[in-house]
């Protein structure tokens, strides 16, 4: 299937029909124009984002002079990171013991894995808050990235039920002939987990580490009531100015999230893409 | 596709080693803090910073009044009419995901979440920017509107008021919430077996048909994770019609936020909080019925 | 040079940690460590002031940021995670007093307490100004567009009791100014409102819903300058802020009267490093620290010497100090309760969802 040969147009080649390339680039229309707004007035002369007053290159130069907004950048990318990676593991492993075993209380556990989908940001936010103060006193003044632990852990708690759901919906079309032919041949438990399942799971997996992942960027309430003086999250900080209007370098800084993701995420797919075709020469 | 094995047969060891970790971690800090909480909502303050749990359902009364209840009412309405419009704009881009080649896969996936790496402060202004009465929407109609209404002597354009109305909150949660729409979607849509398709199709049910009949019901797992991960988080939504709405755009987690803030009323803040809990469970459950009850009826039929 | 082995790397790098680790770090003056972590509203202290005060006393401050009041109780409430000072407004400096979360501040190491003018040496929210000293001071009022507006509406009657400007009016969704700002348009104090006065300022205002447009969370400035509105309840000095860009745009005390504000410095309890939290306080309160900080935010300052360095232009603008007779009939609003606060937020919630 690599390589470049271009397949007639079949009746499944759907993408290739105008109506949904056309209702697709409505939808990526709808997304990216406010996203353009964004990008632009990070240009803007005015301290305020409202109306555009002339174009500087400013507003970048000090967010690489604002050693306190990088630091909440990289404690954003941080806790993002450590979140998705634990909610992967955790959601996939809730996932596969729905899916797979029958034992009392499942009912009772799907339930209450469904609150933390449900449960009010705020409402969750202050349970942290007195939890971090009285029960689990998370002590202050650690060494980075410790520091982070209180907050990682509350992200992971709330995001990795998303995880479950995303995985669970993509196990379920799961072919269960393929894991007995499996275990017909003699392969053990964790054979079939990690040769079978796991490559079947592979969509479920990577939308659920980025759901989760968006979910952790992003969050503002529940990271507010679990941070402390020395750990200042991207949103924590953008939040606060707002009584003060939200200044374009504001903008110049996510414009520069999204330039790097994009850098990472190119960088990601072309390791993969040479990995790939390696073994596709050595095979 | 019933679940397999009991805990009980030989697979006792894997069966411990997968269901401790996430049990654990759900019991020490979910639960735990989730139940300090609970216990609020049924005490009361005794003064600014210390809350008496007494057992008292005063809370839940007073979250059952009409007033807070035509709230979580119209804030189910919005929660709902934002599903819906992620559900129509979002599958068409879930199958045209699901079918492009594996090079641009990734790509559109990453457009599709790119948008929501970004603040949701700044995204926000940045819809007001484009939604307000002297913003790039009405600009674009303006521009298209005046030559042709000087051309036929025809009045100029109105600016369209979009901003700060029930329109702009709920335009704005399906901006938030639509990536939340389309991924378990393409999850579940990608392991569809082209087989079936093709199948269908050689036998001469049209694209529709096909679609109707054959994709839908094999995507419903992802169509009702899609719902349920769409419909509840707008339920919480407190910044989109905070800063979007209008002067009755209120949303029930607006109120929640206010007795946890400027009300600083912990004890009615997490009644209400739970009682959205609970009607949302009653929600589910009756939906499990009803689709049971759906599926016991198809399989005797 | 023999091979490092493996344990030889090992030992070196576990004693450089530790060597790094360890806790002979530099002590400032008064035995404390040379950090000061600053918790308060987003650009209310210029990076130049704190870079000042770094080279002044060595101490290098950390500044984390609220966005309001309700935030800061909340956050503080179960607890200090460890901040050194604070900066809550007037009605909060009280909560957090009564709720003993607040120590007390040592005058006799605050020496420019002097140069405050009299009317804030003392507060009605903090007798003897025993927890607090005044940072800055701020007015709500009326932030209007010249050209939108017959001349100058200075009287909340445009804003809550008419639809002479209908849908161009914007007010504040704070539950409290709302009804202590009705009650002062009926003629009444801004404190001790009846429960007669709330429910007559709710029916007024659900009255008045259909010519407002929208409830802003201080942004009501940005919403001015889009022209969204043309009409909005806002504070004096982020009212300054945009007249400065927009020479449109101004602002009036209504002659009713409004609420008085003011955001003081004041350390928690719990707070790492008093020593120099009080030495913060003592720099922050310097005449000419005072004038940068006012010429950087353009809000009232409380400190009499400050004043007298800043240029006219900042002494004459009405919209930062507005004239003496309509302060004369603003007050400072009290906390009154909790029962208070529960039948304040319940009327507007009835006003919100009408």
């Amino acid at each position: 299937m690599s390589g470049g040969t271009r397949m007639a147009k079949g009746p499944l080649d759907y993408l290739g029909r105008w109506p949904l390339r056309l209702w697709l680039g409505g939808v990526l229309l709808f997304l990216y124009v406010p996203l353009a707004t964004l990008i632009a007035f990070s240009f803007n002369l005015s301290k305020r984002n409202i109306v555009w007053r002339g174009s500087t290159f400013d507003w970048y130069a000090k967010v690489f002079a604002d050693s306190d907004l990088l630091l909440a950048f990289a404690n954003s990318l941080t806790i993002a990171a450590l979140s998705t990676g634990i909610s992967l593991i955790l959601g996939t492993l809730t996932a596969l013991l729905l899916w797979r075993f029958r034992f009392p209380g499942k009912a009772l556990l799907e339930g209450t894995l469904a609150l933390p989908i449900v449960v009010p940001e705020i409402c969750l936010g202050i349970a942290f808050l007195v939890f971090f103060a009285d029960i689990l006193p998370w002590p202050t003044e650690l060494p980075w990235p410790l520091n982070l632990g209180a907050i990682t852990i509350a992200h992971v708690s709330f995001s990795f039920s998303f995880v479950a759901l995303v995985v669970r919906a993509r196990l379920a079309s799961f072919d269960r002939s393929l894991e007995d032919a499996a275990r017909d041949l003699g392969a053990g438990e964790w054979r079939i987990f990690a040769d079978i399942i796991v490559p079947h799971l592979r969509p479920g997996l990577i939308a659920g580490a980025l759901l989760a992942f968006t979910l952790s960027l992003d969050d503002f309430v529940i990271t507010f009531f679990t941070s402390g003086p020395d750990t200042t999250t991207f949103p924590i900080k953008v939040y606060s100015m707002v009584r003060f209007s939200v200044t374009p370098e504001v903008n110049a800084a996510s414009t520069l999230l999204i330039v790097v993701t994009l850098a990472l995420t190119a960088a990601a797919l072309k390791l993969q893409g040479s990995a790939i075709a390696k073994t596709a020469a050595a095979g | 596709m019933t679940a397999g094995v009991t805990a009980g047969t030989a697979a006792r060891g894997p069966f411990a080693l997968v269901a401790a970790p996430p049990l654990l971690w759900l019991l020490a800090f979910f639960l735990v803090p989730l139940a300090v909480i609970w216990g609020y909502s049924f005490g009361h303050n005794t003064s600014l910073v210390s809350i008496d749990v007494t057992g008292t359902w005063a809370n839940y009364a007073r979250a059952l009044q009409p007033l807070y209840l035509g709230i979580i009412v119209k804030s189910f309405w919005f929660a709902a009419l934002t599903t819906l419009a992620c559900l129509i704009l979002g599958f068409p881009v879930a199958v045209a995901i699901t079918f492009a080649s594996d090079r641009l896969k990734p790509w559109l996936l990453l457009a599709i979440m790119l948008p929501f790496w970004t603040n949701l402060l700044i995204r926000t202004y940045a819809l007001m920017a484009v939604l307000r009465t002297e913003g790039y929407l009405n600009w674009l109609l303006a521009a298209f509107w005046n030559p042709l209404a000087h051309l036929a002597g025809g009045p100029a354009f109105v600016p369209l008021g979009l901003l700060h109305t029930d329109f702009a909150v709920v335009f704005g949660l399906v901006y938030v919430q639509l990536p939340f729409m389309v991924l378990p979607l393409y999850a579940a849509l990608d392991r569809l077996d082209r087989s079936l398709l093709e199948a269908s199709l050689d036998l001469g049910a049209g694209q529709l048909t096909t679609f109707a009949r054959v994709v839908v019901p094999l995507a419903l797992p992802g169509i009702v994770s899609g719902i349920v991960v769409t419909l509840i988080p707008s339920l919480g939504a407190y910044l989109t019609p905070d800063l979007l709405g209008g002067t009755s755009s209120l949303m029930i987690a607006n109120v929640i936020e206010r007795q946890f803030k400027s009300a600083n009323d912990w004890p009615f803040g997490a009644a209400l909080s739970f009682l959205l809990m609970y009607l949302t469970f009653a929600a589910i459950l009756a939906q499990a019925m009803l689709a049971r009850r759906h599926e016991r009826r198809h399989a005797h039929g | 040079m023999p091979e490092p082995t493996r344990r030889g790397v090992l030992a070196g790098g576990v004693g450089l940690g530790l060597a790094a680790c360890s806790t002979t770090r530099p002590l400032a003056v008064n035995g404390e460590e040379p950090r000061l972590n600053l918790y308060t509203w987003d650009t209310y202290t210029p990076p130049a002031t704190l870079a000042a005060f770094e080279r002044a006393t060595g101490i290098k401050v950390k500044v984390s940021l609220y966005g309001n009041n309700d935030e800061l109780f909340a956050k503080l409430r179960s607890g200090n995670p460890g901040f050194d000072v604070v900066v809550p407004s007037n009605e909060f400096v009280t909560r957090m007093r009564v709720s003993h979360m607040l120590e007390p501040l040592d005058h006799a190491s605050i020496p420019n307490i002097t140069n405050l003018l009299p009317a804030f040496r003392d507060a009605p929210f903090d007798p003897g100004r025993r927890y607090s000293l005044p940072y800055t001071w701020l007015v709500l009022g009326i932030g209007f567009r010249k050209s939108a507006v017959d001349g100058v509406p200075d009287s909340w009657k445009w804003l809550f009791d008419s639809d002479r400007y209908a849908g161009r009016i914007g007010l504040f969704a704070e539950a409290d100014d709302l009804i202590r700002l009705g009650a002062k348009y009926l003629g009444h104090s801004v404190n001790h409102v009846t429960p007669a006065v709330t429910a007559q300022v709710e029916a007024m205002l659900i009255r008045q819903k259909p010519f407002v447009k929208v409830f802003h969370h201080d942004e009501g400035q940005d919403l001015l300058v889009s022209r969204e509105i043309d009409l909005v309840v806002e504070y004096n000095g982020d009212i300054a802020q945009v007249m400065a860009e927009d020479p449109d745009l101004d602002f009036v005390v209504p002659r009713e009267g409004t609420l008085l504000n003011s955001d003081s410095l004041c350390i928690p309890v719990g707070a790492p490093r008093r020593g120099n939290a009080h030495r913060f306080i003592d720099f922050m309160l310097d005449a000419h620290v005072g004038a940068n900080v006012a010429a950087a935010i353009r809000y009232p300052t409380p400190n009499a010497a400050a004043l007298a360095l800043m240029p006219a232009d900042y002494r004459d603008n009405h919209a930062i100090f507005p004239p003496a007779d309509r302060m004369a009939n603003s007050e400072y609003g009290d906390y009154e309760g909790m029962a208070h606060a529960q039948m304040v937020d319940e009327a507007v919630t009835r006003i919100f969802v009408a």
